[in-house]
């Protein structure tokens, strides 16, 4: 009140709005401009690929949106599938172009740059065609080994973003985020989880430029490419059709039909994980299959995971009679058998345009969230109901706050955690699930690759030569599957403080309590 | 102060209560049967005014206050013939929206536990500026500076740079003080609290209940303080409703009730503040435990922890009758010993025919 004039001004700066991200960012630049000088170097090497998978990804959600506009709107009137319909094709139209444009561009890590495909001009004569002569293998080897180095740098520099801002940026010098980042960053289990998580996600971003020829050359239209190739027997450089050269590298079982992994067939092409029964290069089409089941598995869980914690924080805020409506439908959803609804579904749409889209991945991804919603529900619905019973959920009831801003702002935060264990364990079961489909031969449409029509494929060659159809694939299913538990449960251990993880460093803080 | 508010009310008797509640009964219907939380009670607050409800844990008080806000959940329910006028509006029969237009700018409320009442992910000023742009439309620097008025307001000190901080980096008394200033950005006319100084230790309990007395001053604000602790009673409050089992028991003027208590149970209660008999061995207590109303009031709900009970007690409700009220306004007990101007027979014939009527009310829903 009676203060000196410079305590005044001192109170009265600090009376100004807190400072806002932009103003500090102006205040101190230099750590900000460092990281996106590097950020914007890794993306320019990268940029058409990213944009063409951006495109991708906009053109799932185009077609997902429409698709379920579609779906509303012609129970009231048929008459509005056309325009609907109209409207996809346009935005879709315009994404293909997007995305064509962005391959169109060069990049540092594909096959253009980095070719591994080549022939060899003499029985033990060089290399031409591949990346500095060098072996299809060796060639092939680099440019993986640096797509998976790309990768690491580049998810270190996104979690370094987290750290420049923390240091520099941040007005808060301690929230309870940076507790469970350190606590996650010891976490051994979890970090083998996020490596695995890692790995899944370069094999789904850079499918195309991991495989060892085009998916298209490799398994959709073989017949309309030409190889060339050292021809042993008469001695010279033959060409030959790709589709032609794939017949004669079948795997059957048998010695002689039979290309292992990590060998050379006999056209001089190079198959990390051997071929398929067809002949087609099995490393290419995990690669693929990776990503068509990180496309599926994300929507899947996203939207039941959407539709749960709505439902949840319903639930939790009026319980009573609305909860029990909600927990009846759920019980009702959860009784229906989930694999047999997904084959009942395909089958039924089977040739239906719902079912054309992303190869019959986006219908799976909707019957799965439409009845995987319950299971996500129930894991969430009780803590939303101990947040809901906090005095301060009555405090806000009290000051007149809406009921939604009172979900979304007081027991929203307290879910999002479980949300994402539960998620992330989930996602695991998803790609399970999308095996079992696929090897059942109703999951995502063939020959677009997929992991679990590739165990099927192989079945009968498990105890022959060719044990490598089977058992590669299989084992990258239970590799990432335990990969994802792990991080679900590296990321619960990270939330709660008072898992065994959290111990020392609660102890180290208590005393400042 | 406390003098100066007290006298208030006494300058306008004639004005319409701000609050005004009546025969509310709040029943919660569990698996073993209703159970009659508040059952029947009746009480006014004048513009300005402190108004105390006080009793044992399980008496009805937190009930009571969730009432008038409306916040008693199912399986809870206010029965119908329950009314709640606030500013001659019937709370019982408006809808939800617009309940949520009354809570906050027309009545606040402070709840028990500071430690609870602020969302630990988000700052106290976060929180305050909250209220602010619910109830009054301030957003941006207007409610910054706002929030740091209300700060300022409840006496804690250096408030810009605390608006930014975390609850758990206040202290008990400190969140309180956040949470009084949350309620106070609703502007209300109307703040009931709710044993707000029961999680704090006794020092911090005297700001506390000074704070809110120079608010009161300061604002015109009518109190509704609800507490099982006598000393705050004393304290604060102008009138003073008893409540056990979900009733009212007594009520009276404050200085009436702790100079001559009349209903057994509030000589109980006062018996048993620790430090009033000084040199005893043990400190004296009410023996027994607040009964659950799970049934009709067709007997003295106290008669089996109360030292003079008689027969009677076991057969006849006691209603609110005339206990020798003095010059600051009636005091009303619920006792059969009551008024005690009739002979012992009479009483009881005049507990009984008025008890009858809600004996009457019930029996329809037996």
């Amino acid at each position: 009140m009676c203060a000196s004039s410079t305590t005044t001004a001192t109170a009265d700066r600090a009376r100004q709005s807190e400072s806002t991200l932009a103003s500090r960012l102006l205040a101190n630049p230099t750590p900000a401009l460092k990281w996106a000088a590097v950020f914007a170097a890794l993306l320019a090497v990268e940029f058409g690929a990213f944009l063409a998978g951006s495109a991708v990804v906009l053109n799932s959600i185009n077609m997902g949106i429409t698709a379920l506009l579609d779906m509303l709107l012609s129970t009231v009137d048929p008459g509005f599938a056309g325009p609907v319909l109209d409207l996809q094709g346009f935005v879709a139209g315009n994404l293909e172009g997007l995305r064509q444009f962005g391959e169109s561009l060069p990049t540092l890590l594909s096959r253009d740059v980095i070719p591994n495909q080549g022939w060899q001009t003499g029985p033990t004569g060089p290399w031409e065609g591949t990346f500095l002569g060098l072996q299809p293998a060796y060639a092939w080897a680099v440019r993986t080994l640096m797509i998976v180095a790309y990768t690491i740098v580049m998810a270190y520099w996104l979690f370094r973003a987290w750290l420049v801002f923390r240091k520099h940026y941040r007005a808060a010098d301690w929230t309870p985020r940076d507790d469970i980042v350190d606590r996650l960053r010891g976490h051994r289990w979890a970090e083998f989880g996020i490596v695995v998580l890692l790995l899944f996600l370069t094999m789904a971003l850079f499918a195309p430029a991991l495989g060892t020829a085009s998916v298209d050359q490799n398994v959709m239209n073989s017949y309309s490419y030409d190889i060339k190739y050292f021809d042993q027997e008469a001695g010279e450089v033959a060409t030959i059709n790709a589709g032609k050269a794939n017949f004669n590298s079948k795997s059957k079982g048998a010695g002689e039909e039979n290309v292992a992994p990590m060998t050379y067939d006999d056209f001089g092409r190079f198959h990390p994980f051997g071929t398929n029964k067809p002949g087609r290069d099995l490393f290419t089409i995990l690669m693929h299959g990776a990503r068509n089941a990180l496309i599926v598995a994300a929507m899947g869980i996203g939207l039941a995971a959407t539709i749960a914690t709505i439902l949840a924080l319903i639930s939790a805020f009026y319980g009573g009679t609305i909860d029990l409506v909600i927990l009846t439908t759920a019980d009702g959803v959860m009784s229906i058998p989930q694999l047999l609804l997904l084959i009942l579904a395909t089958s039924l749409f089977n040739g239906h345009w719902l079912d054309k889209i992303l190869d019959g991945g986006f219908l799976i991804g909707v019957v799965f969230a439409l009845s995987g919603w319950p299971f996500l529900w129930r894991a969430i619905r009780g803590p939303a109901f101990q947040t809901a019973q906090e005095e301060w959920i009555d405090a806000a009831k009290s000051y007149g706050q809406k009921p939604r801003n009172i979900m979304q702002k007081h027991i929203l935060p307290y879910v999002t955690g479980y949300m994402l264990i539960y998620a992330s364990m989930s996602f695991g079961s998803v790609v399970i699930l999308l095996a079992a489909l696929s090897f059942l031969n109703v999951g995502i449409n063939p020959p677009t690759p997929s992991w679990g029509r590739m165990v099927a494929q192989g079945q009968p060659y498990v105890s022959t030569p060719s044990w490598h159809i089977s058992m590669i694939p299989g084992l990258l299913i239970v590799f990432v599957v335990t990969g994802l538990n792990a991080l679900g449960d590296g990321i619960r251990d990270a939330i709660d403080p008072e898992s065994e993880a959290g111990r020392e460093s609660e102890a180290a803080t208590g005393g400042g309590a | 102060m406390s003098q100066e508010v007290a006298e208030a009310p006494e300058a306008t008797p004639t004005d319409e209560p701000i609050l005004s509640v009546e025969n509310l009964r709040t029943v919660y219907h569990t698996a073993r049967g209703t159970v009659r939380a508040v059952d029947g009670i009746s009480f006014d607050i004048q513009p300005g005014e402190t108004v105390g409800i006080v009793g044992e844990s399980g008496s009805g008080k937190s009930v009571t206050a969730r009432s008038i806000m409306g916040l008693v959940d199912s399986p809870g329910e206010v029965l119908p013939e329950s009314s709640i006028r606030f500013k001659g509006r019937d709370l019982t029969e408006i809808g939800e929206d617009e309940y949520r237009d009354i809570r906050g700018s027309g009545i606040g409320m402070v709840f028990q536990d500071p430690q609870t009442s602020l969302n630990p992910v988000f700052t106290v000023g976060n929180q305050i500026m909250e209220s602010l742009e619910v109830n009054r439309g301030l957003t941006g620097q207007e409610a910054r500076e706002e929030a740091i008025d209300l700060l300022e307001a409840v006496s804690i000190p250096d408030a810009a740079r605390r608006l930014g901080e975390y609850p758990h980096e206040f202290s008990g008394g400190m969140r309180q003080r956040a949470v009084i200033a949350m309620m106070l950005a609703c502007d209300p006319e109307l703040l009931i609290c709710d044993e707000p100084t029961t999680a704090l230790d006794v020092t911090i309990q005297a700001q506390i209940l000074e704070l809110l007395q120079d608010l009161q001053a300061e604002r015109g604000l009518s109190l509704l303080f609800i507490t099982h602790d006598m000393g705050v009673i004393a304290e604060i409050t102008d009138r003073v409703n008893v409540m056990y089992a979900g009733e009212i028991v007594e009520k009276a003027p404050v200085e009436e009730l702790f100079a001559s208590p009349q209903h057994p149970y509030t000589n109980g209660l006062l018996e048993a503040i620790p430090g009033e008999h000084a040199g005893r061995d043990r400190l004296r207590t009410i023996e027994g435990e607040v009964a659950t109303p799970m049934e009709e009031a067709t007997y003295c709900r106290f008669a089996p922890r109360c030292p003079k009970a008689f027969e009677d007690c076991e057969s006849v409700h006691p209603s609110l009758v005339d206990a020798g009220g003095g010059a600051d306004g009636p005091h009303e007990a619920a006792c059969l010993l009551f008024p005690e101007s009739m002979p012992e027979s009479e009483r009881i014939e005049h507990h009984r025919s008025r008890g009858g009527d809600s004996t009457e009310q019930w029996g329809e829903d037996e």
